[in-house]
């Protein structure tokens, strides 16, 4: 049974940073993942990663222009300590190997970014994430003696003791079938989000919400679970990712008129205003007839307005995606894109170390967490920063916390019961439904009733639906009965995870009665912060439904103001 | 929508039995990929196909496959593309080679791609000191290192790699191309170790056999052998590491004898690139070693009148002396320049206009009034190769 | 029709039976050659290993060349590695007007421009794509009928696909096997046809070269070839010449004869493999000389 001062469930940027934190503070660390670690999801981010690190720049600066990126929903304790650090992690990024872009004067060049008052964006052509995390697993690589790494074993449970501590986590090893409880001191979540959950999604298959689902499956509470982001520029034909970076450059948003509609709703900031701002006006031109395509439900990216060369250096991606994905030469004619679902703001609620409260010896950092410093709306390239400041600000207070206890004692109750279920599963009769199609109207659903645009009626029928699918969830049937490398029955447990994310996501949408950051509800249109500048927390009650309850936002500099771009 | 069928390489290891071939009816537009052919076969008629995949954008490297005998990311290869290149209309679906199978399209890459990526050290050595902030470094030093940087580890250069086919030892094109990326690093103290160890090594850089497979497979354009010839590039040219495989003396044998006669003396290639490259090189121990091995080979070639003993002695003298003369003044202009002027296509792209009037013949096999430039598709390379 | 031919070094080096024996087809096949004989190596991607500038410096010197036989004039070579070499040189020339300008500083001492766009092909390219297979058929006296021959393309002429304009419409390919048909020959499928020959590390890793070469021979064999066919006097080199040593290092003998690609043409043509200079090769292609005895036989 291995036995760890510090465990991390998931390898993406926030869970590799963590990794590197402990071991330097002198833990013992394992690292583990269901797929090898360069292949987590955080190799998607393309655009960058925000710090204040220009000599004319304040992360004051930062922090207040992430503060209202959130429509004021985001703990500003939070963001002072996430804007305060960025520049010391850039740097350190740096050190390690990064291969930041460089100006003319060979320092770190820095780019616009939706919601940022000045250019503080330091980035990698347009494959920033890719960049930082392949440097990472290099770090890993160098230290392999000081982190044990079991990558490809997918974790089917967390453990929690009497005392209510988490003590480590069950994990079946893809390979072998082979099943383990791992012990550890601190267990520190970094499965990242839940974009499996909408269809369509930027997201990768591998984001079906494990961490969400397994922290509230042992009753650690959840917060902020409505607000999900639609990023403003997806690809209409599979709904691919095309990072900000590109209107970063100064890429143009037309309708089918021809105009820069965002001049109506943003005249200042234009395409740049925050991600929330940007994806209703799109979809409202779409709503109200002026969208592109046969269908018109299309929006056009104008990359043309961009030198050519400066597309070729900085947004090589797109070149590659438009003419792979789309048949476009985005140099030469615009793309066309649409809102879709992109990031979860909420997660598993944490402090400022990343610590789960209720919850001893629970962590979370990443997209899976909450702490918040997102609040109701990401700014763009603020989600690296947030997985590699708390990435470390979690190891770092793990490992510390770590010298001195004792190895916790974990029976081996919970191994056996999930190599019952997962035997359970396997065994099921062909007489249900296909996982597959449960997923598929999960998918549709979401994004039918929870996207830009909501309210009461859809909402509550999404509910209605999930619960369904719940239900037939449990007798849903798969293939593959074998061990070795069975996809399927892993299948079968997310599919699992993604019901019980979905469920929290549309009760909190249900519950709060206002439209703030990405949560739009056109009967509730206008914000509210008399009643709801607060936190939606949701947690499970004994008998599997969610729990409502609200927690205070975090206030420090800057009092909630009108939110304009 | 259309229909596609599939044929799936399987194996189940747990059976016992032997791989097998499965095939699948689906149907999807044909713009779509070949890996949401798979899923969809596995969501309709067998949840057991085995295939690592993810992001479903080329850029997580999971789904590396071999798709009708060639290697590359499933959700990189679209359909309709692959009914062109499949023989009697099947789509052929297999694990990626050189590296063992664990169950049907999912093969070991730690085995194999990873075991030699670790084996080129490849993490960042620092100059000293580090800075507070960051290191100065020109613009188009990142930029050229991002080409290295954009490799994926999917797997599919090592996968059909001909130097790995008879050589297992051979580092490897992915590894090579990661050890790029720290050899053209400037914050790297370690350039020189680094390509010396890679010099010397027998399965290194000389072990490349130049066939272009892994450039042709890489979906992100890092064209690993052309980073390994840059690795050869700075051995040679910036450190002038004389290794033991005959690398660097092959290619200083091969410059000089063109510099001097202007075509190469293929006698002269043989025993220089062995033994070092001047007139004496034959002399030298090593290359009288190949000279008695290729004995036989030589008999036999003055025996049927291939190879004359002229041939074998005299410089060729096919190229006028003048001609010579321009050729050998060429070779030190160029050489002679302490700047090096490289070209990298990655990086700059293709001109934009048609530059009609320099155009010298009138494209005779090219389609009318259009030049290679007018149909050129930015950065990656010409929709029309130059030759046509 | 006139062509600028670069003929390269091997051909009038070590495997002067490949120059011999276009000389002798040209004629046949009416095809006019202006030897460029003031040209130099190409490289072989070895110069360019060394020195891109130098290596883009030489080629655009050599096309250069070519152009002034004529601007209209098609260069032909008859090597596959020419072919690679040159074109990633013009790749290079071609697309930036910057970089062609600063390499044609390099040449202007010796009255030398070269100007974008040459259209350089190899003998197997020119004879599919502008000579046409339909002229080719009506000038063969002597069809190939049962003789199996296997191809092998060599590396720089089948990869990298879009830099040597390789796809649906010019399947470059597969030219190969349509000449051989044309021809009246048996197209051999066989693993190695597209693998590469080894020669590039002959001098750096020889076991590994020659296990290349050792084994498409005796794939080719396995699958009853009567000879392989290639356009690279290069792979000419470690599929013959070291043939020897190659069966040495597979353990099995191999007995492959391995024909240029003007020699089988010639064959066609009607010409004696003496003319064409079969008996030089370092393995007696005696099956062929057998298959075209007993076909001068039977048409005698």
């Amino acid at each position: 049974m291995p036995e760890h001062d510090v465990l991390i469930i998931g390898a993406g940027l926030a869970g590799q940073r963590a990794a590197l934190a402990a071991a330097e503070a002198g833990a013992t660390v394992a690292i583990l993942s269901k797929v090898h670690p360069v292949r987590s999801h955080s190799v998607a981010a393309a655009g960058g990663i925000n710090a204040a690190i220009s000599l004319d720049d304040r992360w004051e600066s930062h922090a207040y222009d992430t503060v209202k990126g959130s429509d004021f929903l985001g703990d500003q304790d939070a963001i002072e300590i996430m804007c305060r650090e960025a520049p010391g992690e850039v740097m350190h990024l740096e050190h390690i190997g990064v291969t930041f872009h460089r100006n003319e004067k060979g320092e770190l060049d820095l780019r616009a970014f939706g919601g940022a008052s000045m250019k503080r964006t330091a980035y990698v052509a347009d494959i920033t994430g890719q960049a930082i995390l392949h440097v990472l697993y290099e770090q890993l690589m160098k230290y392999h003696e000081r982190v044990d790494r079991f990558e490809e074993w997918f974790t089917t449970s967390l453990i929690r003791d009497d005392d209510g501590r988490c003590v480590g986590c069950v994990a079946r090893d893809i390979r072998t079938g082979d099943m383990q409880t791992f012990k550890a001191k601190a267990t520190i979540l970094a499965q990242g989000g839940a974009g499996q959950c909408f269809k369509p999604t930027t997201n990768a298959l591998i984001c079906t919400g494990d961490g969400i689902a397994q922290a509230y499956e042992i009753g650690a509470p959840l917060m902020d679970m409505e607000m999900i982001q639609y990023h403003p520029t997806t690809l209409v034909e599979n709904g691919f990712l095309i990072t900000e970076g590109a209107r970063g450059e100064g890429a143009h948003l037309l309708n089918s008129e021809g105009e820069r509609f965002m001049e109506k709703y943003a005249p200042n900031k234009m395409e740049l205003a925050s991600r929330d701002v940007v994806s209703r006006a799109e979809q409202t031109e779409i709503n109200e007839g002026r969208g592109v395509g046969p269908d018109g439900s299309g929006i056009y990216l104008d990359i043309t307005v961009v030198p050519r060369k400066r597309v070729l250096e900085a947004l090589r991606e797109i070149v590659n995606i438009g003419k792979d994905f789309a048949g476009v030469d985005i140099t030469r004619e615009p793309i066309m894109i649409r809102p879709g679902q992109h990031y979860i703001m909420g997660g598993v609620k944490t402090d400022v170390h990343g610590q789960v409260p209720g919850v001893p010896g629970l962590y979370a950092a990443g997209e899976v967490a909450c702490v918040s410093v997102h609040g109701g709306n990401r700014l763009g390239a603020n989600s690296l920063l947030d997985t590699l400041i708390f990435g470390r600000r979690s190891g770092e207070h793990a490992a510390e916390r770590a010298k001195g206890m004792p190895i916790p004692k974990v029976s081996d109750a919970q191994l056996k019961a999930d190599i019952a279920r997962i035997d359970r599963i396997i065994a099921r009769p062909r007489d249900g439904r296909r996982v597959s199609e449960i997923k598929d109207e999960l998918g549709t659903t979401m994004n039918r009733y929870v996207a830009v645009f909501r309210d009461e009626a859809g909402l509550l029928q999404a509910h209605e639906t999930v619960r369904r699918l719940k239900e037939q969830a449990k007798t849903a049937y798969i293939d593959d009965r074998g061990t070795v490398f069975n996809q399927d029955v892993l299948g079968a447990i997310e599919l699992g995870y993604m019901l019980d994310v979905a469920e929290a996501i549309v009760v909190a949408a249900l519950e709060r009665k206002e439209s703030r950051g990405a949560q739009f509800r056109t009967d509730f249109p206008e914000r509210n912060d008399d009643e709801w500048l607060k936190h939606i927390d949701i947690s499970r009650n004994g008998d599997d439904t969610p729990q409502v309850s609200y927690s205070p936002v975090t206030i420090t500099q800057w009092q909630p103001e009108e939110r304009k771009y | 929508m259309a229909e596609f069928t599939l044929r799936i390489r399987r194996w189940d290891p747990e059976s016992g039995e032997a791989p097998y071939w499965d095939q699948h009816t689906i149907d999807l537009e044909p713009h779509r990929s070949v890996l949401e052919g798979i899923l969809q076969a596995k969501a309709r008629f067998d949840g057991s196909i085995g295939i690592r995949c993810s992001c479903r954008a080329a850029i997580c490297g999971s789904c590396g496959v071999r798709i009708n005998g060639q290697p590359g990311l499933a959700c990189h290869t679209h359909l309709d593309h692959a009914l062109k290149g499949a023989k009697d209309g099947v789509i052929e679906v297999e694990p990626m080679g050189n590296m063992p199978i664990i169950k049907d399209l999912i093969v070991d890459m730690d085995a194999v791609h990873w075991k030699k990526v670790q084996r080129v050290t490849p993490w960042l050595i620092n100059k000293e000191p580090i800075p507070e902030r960051e290191y100065i470094v020109p613009h188009h030093n990142m930029v050229d290192i991002t080409q290295s940087m954009a490799c994926i580890q999917c797997g599919a250069c090592v996968s059909d790699c001909l130097s790995m086919e008879v050589d297992p030892e051979f580092i490897g094109p992915a590894a090579l191309a990661k050890a790029y990326r720290f050899a053209g690093d400037p914050r790297d103290a370690q350039q020189f170790e680094r390509v010396k160890d890679l010099a010397e090594d027998p399965h290194g850089i000389y072990d490349c056999t130049h066939c272009f497979k892994c450039i042709e497979a890489c979906p992100k354009g890092v064209a690993p052998m052309n980073q390994i010839m840059r690795l050869r590039r700075i051995a040679t040219g910036t450190h002038h590491i004389a290794d033991r495989n005959n690398g660097e003396r092959h290619e200083s044998a091969f410059v000089s004898l063109v510099r001097d006669h202007g075509l190469l003396w293929e006698a002269e290639l043989l025993p220089r690139s062995y033994g070092g490259d001047s007139f004496f090189g034959k002399f030298a121990p090593k290359a009288g070693m190949e000279l008695l091995d290729s004995l036989p080979v030589i008999a036999r070639g003055l025996l049927r009148r291939k190879v004359t003993p002229g041939k074998a002695i005299m410089p060729p003298r096919d190229v006028p002396k003048d001609a010579r003369e321009e050729i050998k003044r060429i070779f030190e202009k160029v050489e002679g320049r302490d700047e090096v002027r490289e070209l990298n296509l990655y990086i700059s792209g293709y001109d934009e206009d048609a530059e009609g009037a320099e155009t010298a013949s009138a494209s005779s096999a090219a389609p009318q009034g259009q030049t290679s430039a007018e149909r050129g598709q930015p950065g990656m390379s010409p929709e029309e190769s130059p030759t046509r | 029709m006139k062509v600028a031919y670069w003929p390269g070094c091997v051909s009038r080096g070590f495997t002067p039976e490949l120059h011999g024996s276009m000389e002798q087809i040209a004629p046949l096949l009416d095809i006019e050659l202006v030897e460029l004989d003031r040209a130099s190596c190409c490289g072989a991607g070895v110069i360019a290993e060394h020195s891109q500038e130098l290596a883009d410096t030489l080629n655009a010197r050599t096309f250069a060349l070519a152009q002034q036989v004529g601007s209209d004039t098609m260069m032909m070579n008859i090597c596959s590695t020419c072919q690679g070499a040159q074109t990633e040189c013009q790749e290079r020339l071609d697309a930036s007007a910057e970089y062609r300008a600063l390499v044609n500083e390099n040449l202007a001492e010796y009255g030398l421009e070269y100007r974008k766009g040459v259209k350089n092909k190899n003998l197997l390219w020119l004879l599919v794509e502008d000579y046409g297979l339909d002229e080719l058929r009506k000038r063969v006296k002597r069809p190939l009928t049962n003789l199996k021959v296997g191809p092998f393309y060599g590396c720089y002429i089948v990869r990298p696909t879009d830099r040597l304009g390789i796809d649906d419409e010019y399947p470059r390919d597969t030219y190969m096997s349509l000449l051989i048909e044309a021809l009246g020959g048996t197209v051999i499928e066989y693993a190695g046809a597209q693998k590469c020959c080894g020669f590039p590390i002959i001098t750096m890793n020889k076991e590994a070269s020659l296990r290349q070469a050792g084994r498409h021979l005796g794939d080719a064999a396995d699958a009853d070839a009567d000879c392989l066919v290639t356009p690279c006097p290069l792979c000419h080199l470690n599929l013959d010449l070291q043939q020897p040593l190659a069966e040495r290092i597979v353990g099995r003998e191999l007995n492959m004869p391995v024909l240029h690609l003007p020699q089988l043409i010639g064959l066609a043509l009607g010409l004696s493999p003496k003319e064409l200079g079969l008996g030089r090769h370092i393995v007696k292609p005696t099956s062929v000389i057998d298959w075209s005895t007993s076909v001068i036989a039977g048409v005698a």
